[in-house]
């Protein structure tokens, strides 16, 4: 036969395949992770009681894969399926953690590295942002430093996350990757003070800026300079290194909505607390702190006057001694803009201590050499994470992530711009963004029959009396039975419906955009595969786009023939051109007209 | 579009390729009765081509086609009807002549009074394998399903059927290029159907159902044959063999000349 030459529709059909077809769209619980953590792939694999696998898929991508089981924000469970249509998302975050208690083992952990570049880089900041790019450099054979003015690793994890979330054995552990890679530590070391930026700057080949925003926001009510007023930064960090506030009283007011503010208003009442209050503008409905954290701190006391903004903060002989808050009416005005409105009704606490959760910034360490902008970040390039100073380039929440998992895919962005540029390599030649932060999936099909509402599992939590008392992990985990369970809810979001449909399509690809790709870049199909289709249209049935799969296999038949002297390339056809001569030959036909009745 | 029927127009009946290979007896019993319903009628038999097109030899198809139209011409017919779905798809698309299904046909003409209410004391209970290529025609499928209600069977709607129907195994011509595959879809397709009892209107899909491993009656089987109970046997698959077939075949030309004179 020879070369196939396929008629324009079928190419252009082909075209619409490959633009159009799902087949090969991530899962949204993997496009909403800004690492693109395969979290379907995972689940399914803990389903099915593989952990082994499970966590080896984890590791692919995260490092710590306990930590992040427990604390991190979860994008993906916002963007499941089983959130969207049924408000009970997979606790994919908690089964993440489950698969590392299970079957994480530092023998499967992947220590290789690239030969060595003789290339230096320092790393400030021992927090996610500068593990991840730490990791990713030595992977590459660069040698890493990472800097850290704190004493312990693992930045904010460390010192903001409080350790009833977090404890702080699993940091260490998971950080001890980091040792085996090569990566070497300076703790307690602090840029800009120890060392001058510039000195570091000589030293190393590049500077990354991954140190956190450590400084509290403090809001400049009246009465914020009483004595007992203090940031939620400085609170979370002493309680960190300390497990106490020294000038902590006994009646907090927790002041913010976020989880920082949970972090804090639960603290209070592991070093003594005896009544803990919130306020914040957002009402009950619009809190941005997640679920768990607001149902965990109601369990344990926090009484909430969220949609209650703080108006002054009430002193007497310069200490506080209350608070006055007002409802909210709304927080942005017709333009859009931050300018809170309250109705007539306020109220007054009596409160000893206030801690402002209200948003924290990073403090420079350059000298005033680079820019800051909006909540202290460096000025950087959004795609490659340079800054203005070609050998320094910034990640982590100095770079403007504020979620410990999109520090983490700072740091990892940061780390290929970073190698990019040791090794000459254009930072933005052949690259694709896309796939170094979270993205839209085009994924878009329809709720699987039968599918029903089953509600979400729940971790097993210490009874919030005795939990609330101590510094011990507040959250025990999965049951081993649990974890199979709430994994096995997931409804494995992908297309394939086609290929559900089809039985033949399966012998020759995952998904009709592989074969139609192959077609589009001047590669035949295969004939076996054009005259294996039934033409019964089921495939385009099912399709959520109705993509002319069928047309393009019965259509193609045409094209077929022409490059085969006019005749079907498949050998079995010879019995059709047989029948085809009697069915038309005058022995087997027939014509007869009727008279006239 | 409904179809009026206009007695002062010449029709026309051809049963298709696999309707007489499988029975010339039930064709020959169609085209007989039409015979005697429309007072100007004429008959043909030969293939319309379908298969030569679906190989993707539209030339050939299209030369063969025309030998079809001129016999049709010849025999002065109007209006065409024809009992295979391909065959009614082919000639929408190239036939100069207005052509109607057998199965919207009946219903306006009716069924011969001694076949009315045949089914009404059998236990057996049908479901219908819809054929796939004429899965958007409603007209056509409500038709079989008003031929079982005029004879008294009994059946059930398989949630697999009319437009959501799957294809039998046959379509395509996959059957002579890759049989495992073709066998496969037959499988699963009687798998897919909620009795074992299948109602088809197709011999080719009637085949298919047989190798899927299901018991399988094509709907004038159920018109002009025995009357069907509850544990009977299908008839056997006449298609599997090419000899038989065209033995029928030729039986069956041999039928329409004896009776459209």
């Amino acid at each position: 036969m020879e070369k196939v030459k396929f008629s324009d529709q079928i190419i252009k059909d082909a075209q619409k395949i490959v633009e159009e077809c799902m087949g090969k769209e991530d899962a949204f619980c993997q496009s909403a992770c800004p690492m693109s953590t395969d979290a379907k792939g995972y689940v399914n694999l803990i389903a099915e009681k593989k952990y082994d696998e499970a966590i080896k898929l984890i590791r692919e991508k995260l490092f710590l894969p306990n930590t992040l089981g427990r604390v991190c924000a979860h994008p993906c469970e916002k963007d499941c399926r089983r959130e969207v249509d049924f408000n009970e998302p997979i606790a994919i975050a908690a089964l993440k953690r489950f698969a590392a208690e299970k079957a994480d083992d530092e023998s499967i952990w992947d220590l290789t590295t690239g030969n060595d570049t003789g290339k230096k880089v320092a790393v400030v900041g021992a927090g996610p942002a500068g593990a991840q790019a730490a990791i990713d450099l030595r992977r590459n054979g660069h040698a890493v430093t990472i800097y850290d003015k704190l004493d312990v690793l693992g930045g904010m994890m460390r010192v903001g996350i409080p350790a009833y979330r977090l404890p702080r054995d699993i940091i260490d552990y998971e950080y001890s990757y980091l040792t085996k890679l090569g990566v070497e530590f300076k703790l307690g070391v602090e840029i800009g003070k120890d060392i001058k930026f510039s000195e570091l700057r000589d030293q190393y080949d590049v500077v990354l800026l991954a140190h956190g925003a450590h400084k509290g926001n403090i809001i400049p009510i009246p009465g914020h300079k009483a004595e007992g007023v203090f940031p939620a930064t400085e609170y979370l960090k002493e309680i960190s290194l300390t497990g106490n506030f020294e000038k902590a009283g006994k009646k907090i007011m927790v002041i913010g909505g976020g989880d920082v503010a949970m972090d804090c208003a639960r603290s209070s009442f592991r070093i003594g607390a005896e009544e803990v209050y919130q306020c914040s503008l957002e009402d009950n409905d619009n809190l941005p702190a997640s679920h768990e954290e607001i149902h965990e701190s109601l369990e344990e006391g926090v009484i909430f006057n969220a949609g209650w903004g703080p108006i002054e903060i009430i002193e007497q002989d310069g200490k506080v001694t209350g608070i006055k808050i007002q409802k909210v009416k709304s927080i942005f005005d017709d333009e859009g803009r931050f300018n809170p409105a309250y109705e007539a009704e306020e109220k007054i606490i009596d409160i000893d201590t206030v801690v402002m959760a209200t948003g924290q910034v990073v403090e420079d360490i350059t000298d005033g050499v680079l820019k800051q902008i909006r909540g202290g970040r460096y000025e950087v390039d959004k795609d490659t994470l340079e800054t203005e100073i070609e050998d320094v380039f910034a990640a982590g929440d100095a770079a403007g992530s504020v979620i410990v998992i999109e520090a983490m895919a700072l740091g990892r962005k940061a780390a290929i711009s970073i190698d990019r540029y040791l090794k000459g390599i254009n930072l933005r030649e052949n690259r694709c963004f896309k796939e170094e932060w979270s993205y839209e999936t085009k994924l878009d099909v329809p709720l699987p029959e039968d599918i029903e509402d089953e509600p979400r599992l729940h971790t097993n939590m210490r009874p919030a009396d005795e939990r609330k008392r101590d510094f011990n992990q507040a959250d025990l985990g999965f049951s081993e039975e649990d974890a199979v369970k709430e994994a096995s809810r997931c409804l494995e979001c992908e297309c394939k419906m086609c290929m559900k449909e089809c039985i033949m399509m399966n012998d020759f690809c995952q998904c009709p955009k592989e074969i139609m790709e192959k077609l589009i870049n001047g590669e035949d199909i295969e004939p076996l595969l054009a005259y294996s289709c039934n033409s019964c249209d089921n495939c385009t049935i099912v399709c959520p786009h109705e993509l002319p799969m069928k047309k393009i296999f019965i259509g193609s038949r045409k094209d077929f023939v022409k490059a085969n002297k006019g005749e079907s390339p498949m050998k079995g056809h010879k019995a059709i051109k047989l029948h085809q001569l009697f069915g038309f030959s005058r022995l087997f036909t027939t014509k007869r007209k009727g008279g006239d009745k | 579009m409904s179809i009026v029927i206009d007695k002062s127009k010449r029709y026309g009946f051809m049963a298709g390729c696999s309707l007489p290979s499988y029975n010339p007896e039930i064709t020959t019993k169609t085209t007989a009765y039409l015979n005697s319903v429309f007072p100007k009628f004429s008959a043909v038999q030969k293939c319309c081509g379908k298969p030569t097109k679906a190989v993707g030899q539209y030339d050939l198809f299209k030369e063969r086609f025309k030998g079809l139209q001129d016999d049709m011409d010849e025999v002065g017919i109007e209006e065409m009807i024809v009992a295979c779905q391909s065959c009614k798809l082919t000639f929408n698309e190239v036939s100069t002549t207005p052509t109607h299904s057998l199965w919207e046909v009946l219903p306006l003409i009716g069924l011969p009074e001694e076949v009315k209410n045949k089914g009404k004391d059998s236990e057996i209970v049908f479901t219908i394998h819809d054929s796939c290529s004429t899965r958007n025609d409603k007209k056509l499928q409500d038709g079989i399903r008003w031929i079982l209600d005029e004879l008294g069977y009994k059946y059930v709607e398989s949630k697999l059927s009319r437009d959501k129907t799957r294809c039998c195994g046959f379509g395509g011509m996959v059957v002579p290029t890759n049989p495992e595959v073709a066998k496969k879809v037959m499988k699963r397709r009687v798998e897919t159907l909620d009795s074992e009892n299948i109602v088809v209107y197709c011999a080719a899909c009637r085949s298919s159902i047989l190798q899927g491993g299901a018991k399988s009656w094509h709907i004038l089987d159920l018109v002009w044959g025995p009357v069907v109970n509850k544990n009977d046997n299908s008839p056997a698959d006449v298609l599997a063999s090419p000899l038989k077939s065209w033995i029928n075949r030729y039986k069956a030309k041999k039928g329409i000349n004896k009776t459209v004179k």
